[in-house]
């Protein structure tokens, strides 16, 4: 009978002990505000153009515009739209073209009708000293929701009337890079 | 919901010393501590457990964090201290979980020298390591990590599910020496594990200067293997009377099948000095039915999109860039279905111990074997491995062991290990006539506070034990 008396104390000791066992200045509501913010950088187009370029094979003629286009497929993914919060595009351009430059990148969808436009004049350079010229576009709301249903971008060259146009002997580049950041929601 | 966010928390935070049951090893009055040394000193002539109820174990650890570490009801944003977590945490850091369930378990003395036991157990065991650079860049991105790898390599996790099928001879070969071997069956419910994984992912500023940054998948070498879990996932979960049906005859040796030994030893160097030790799980699991697995491979470099501004258009007028650089990334970069058999090692454990007996009671007169029916009191010392994927992780444990009564027996530990430096267990066996009933916890000092416990240990069970001399 002792030792059934002692089960008994014992076990009442241990549930005393779980009972009063307990998870203390916690608060587990919180796991309900948890969010990554990653934010990523990833490298876009880039694009290196000689006098060459600009002019016209057949005419032999500078060109008034010259336009390249490519899809960006990631940015009306179901992931960009839910859970992008905002972007920010960066464009460089490395001009040592005696030449200026107006700039248009046109976001479209697929339907090419427009979602974004960024734009960018280039001023003309030198090859010995090139102008170099970096241009930011932040895209928040509300013109994010917009810009998501973007499928393809243009990149779009316009070549201002000069007095004094490109040759094929022009020495020189027109450089263009490119990247943007990411900021997401998860 | 709140119950499930605490479970969830609690499976993914909060921790133990894996496998190590520090408390239950050497503890002779209890049978199942020969499922942790066969070689230890058996004092009765027949056992039987409760069906399902002979032991339950649990254990859980993190070696890294605790729940509290996240959870603390503070004024900083639990944002903040994930984030926190994460930069603390290394590679090496890990969580564990441990569980057994006995099914059946007995055992008979055949002669004076010889006892036999057997038995069947589940076992779930996982341990997974802190992916830190994949959580990095989950939670952070690359942008503040520009030029630093992200390492494939840190994705190493192995889970198992089995049932264990066993059966045990307990030998005195001399007073002073006892020995014991078990042989294993192991049969697999379900198995995944990736532990080989190399290969990295960088953004650096360019080196051609074509663009500001280089996007390199160095080597990607990744492998992910599953066996029993394709078949339960590939049903649509249609039918789950079926995926029932079908792990019940896996627990009855219907999955993939392995074999496995357990050996130890008892040596008594002097009268009241104790010598144990042993080697449990060692072996291996055979994968071949229900095996599907995936490879990671390849290397891939971009700087984006190079627009070329092409004179002559295509069709659509425009050069397709994207799906070329899909085309290009799917040619470098693979990912493959393989149903190749594979091999998976049990995590063995090594234990060893030393114990010195002392004060004796009222059965002075005894003429035991190596054993301490005589001495009422033991400390001692002991040493647990457990070899994982990453290398082997240790505790040491400093005991106290107490015959209080007739009935009772306790034992009280102190672990140092990866989880805690003060980490107090307390473990109690209970004779009734034949029916005994033993509980041990550790980490009792959290007890207090659970929350901020990296580990928690709790074995507890229910026997039947015939003693012809009592």
């Amino acid at each position: 009978m002792k030792s059934l008396k002692t089960l008994y104390r014992f076990l009442i000791f241990l549930c005393v002990m779980l009972l009063t066992s307990c998870v203390k200045d916690v608060d587990f509501d919180q796991s309900e505000n948890i969010l990554p913010t990653p934010t990523f950088e990833s490298n876009l187009i880039f694009s290196s153009l000689e006098a060459t370029n600009f002019i016209n094979d057949t005419t032999q003629q500078e060109v008034v515009v010259l336009t390249d286009t490519t899809r960006l497929e990631f940015i009306n993914s179901d992931f960009f739209v839910d859970q992008l919060t905002k972007t920010n595009f960066t464009f460089q351009f490395t001009n040592s073209l005696d030449r200026s430059f107006n700039i248009d990148f046109v976001f479209v969808n697929d339907n090419n009708e427009q979602r974004y436009l960024a734009q960018v004049e280039v001023l003309e350079g030198q090859p010995e000293s090139p102008t170099i010229i970096q241009s930011n576009f932040l895209i928040e709301e509300p013109d994010l929701t917009l810009f998501e249903e973007a499928s393809k971008l243009i990149y779009r060259i316009t070549l201002p009337v000069t007095t004094n146009p490109l040759e094929t002997s022009n020495l020189g580049v027109l450089k263009l890079e490119s990247k943007a950041t990411f900021y997401f929601e998860l | 919901m709140r119950v499930t966010t605490i479970c969830i928390v609690l499976l993914i935070y909060v921790l133990a010393f894996s496998q190590n049951k520090e408390i239950l090893y050497d503890f002779n009055d209890i049978p199942q501590t020969l499922s942790l040394n066969p070689g230890a000193l058996v004092e009765f002539d027949k056992h039987f457990g409760i069906p399902l109820l002979s032991k339950l174990h649990f254990n859980f650890g993190s070696s890294g964090v605790s729940a509290y570490d996240i959870f603390r009801d503070d004024s900083i944003d639990i944002n903040t201290k994930i984030g926190n977590a994460i930069t603390a945490l290394s590679n090496q850091d890990y969580f564990t979980i441990n569980q057994q369930l006995e099914i059946i378990n007995g055992g008979w003395r055949k002669d004076e020298n010889t006892y036999f036991s057997y038995g069947i157990y589940e076992e779930a065991d996982v341990i997974l390591y802190v992916p830190k650079d994949l959580a990095t860049l989950v939670w952070e991105g690359n942008a503040n990590y520009i030029s630093t790898p992200f390492s494939l390599g840190d994705i190493n996790l192995k889970a198992e599910l089995l049932s264990i099928f066993h059966f045990g001879v307990n030998k005195n070969l001399s007073k002073k020496l006892t020995i014991g071997a078990r042989a294993k069956i192991y049969s697999s419910i379900a198995n995944v594990n990736s532990t080989n994984n190399s290969g990295t992912f960088t953004t650096r500023p360019s080196r051609t200067g074509d663009n500001f940054y280089e996007h390199t998948f160095q080597s990607l070498d990744g492998v992910l293997q599953t066996s029993g879990v394709a078949s339960l996932l590939g049903d649509d979960n249609s039918n789950i009377k079926e995926d029932i049906k079908t792990l019940r005859r896996r627990v009855f040796l219907g999955g993939n099948l392995g074999l496995g030994v357990d050996l130890g030893f008892t040596y008594q160097l002097e009268d009241q000095h104790i010598l144990t030790g042993s080697i449990i799980d060692f072996g291996a699991i055979f994968h071949s039915k229900d095996v599907e697995s995936y490879r990671l491979s390849g290397s891939y470099t971009t700087e984006g999109l190079d627009l070329v501004f092409p004179q002559l258009l295509n069709a659509d007028g425009t050069t397709p860039y994207w799906s070329n650089l899909e085309d290009e990334f799917d040619d470098s970069i693979k990912i493959d279905t393989l149903t190749a058999t594979y091999t998976t090692w049990r995590s063995t454990k090594l234990s060893t111990s030393y114990r010195y007996n002392f004060g004796k009671g009222n059965r002075q007169e005894c003429d035991c074997l190596a054993g301490n029916k005589p001495y009422l009191n033991a400390i001692g010392l002991q040493l647990f491995t457990v070899f994982r994927p990453k290398g082997p992780q240790v505790a040491a444990t400093a005991f106290y062991y107490r015959r209080l009564f007739d009935f009772m027996n306790l034992k009280a530990t102190y672990t140092v290990d990866d989880f805690s430096a003060r980490n107090i267990g307390l473990g109690a066996s209970f004779h009734m006539g034949a029916f005994n009933i033993y509980i041990t916890g550790n980490n009792l000092f959290e007890l207090q506070n659970i929350s901020k416990s990296q580990s928690v240990s709790l074995q507890f069970g229910m026997n039947l034990i015939f003693d012809s001399n009592d």
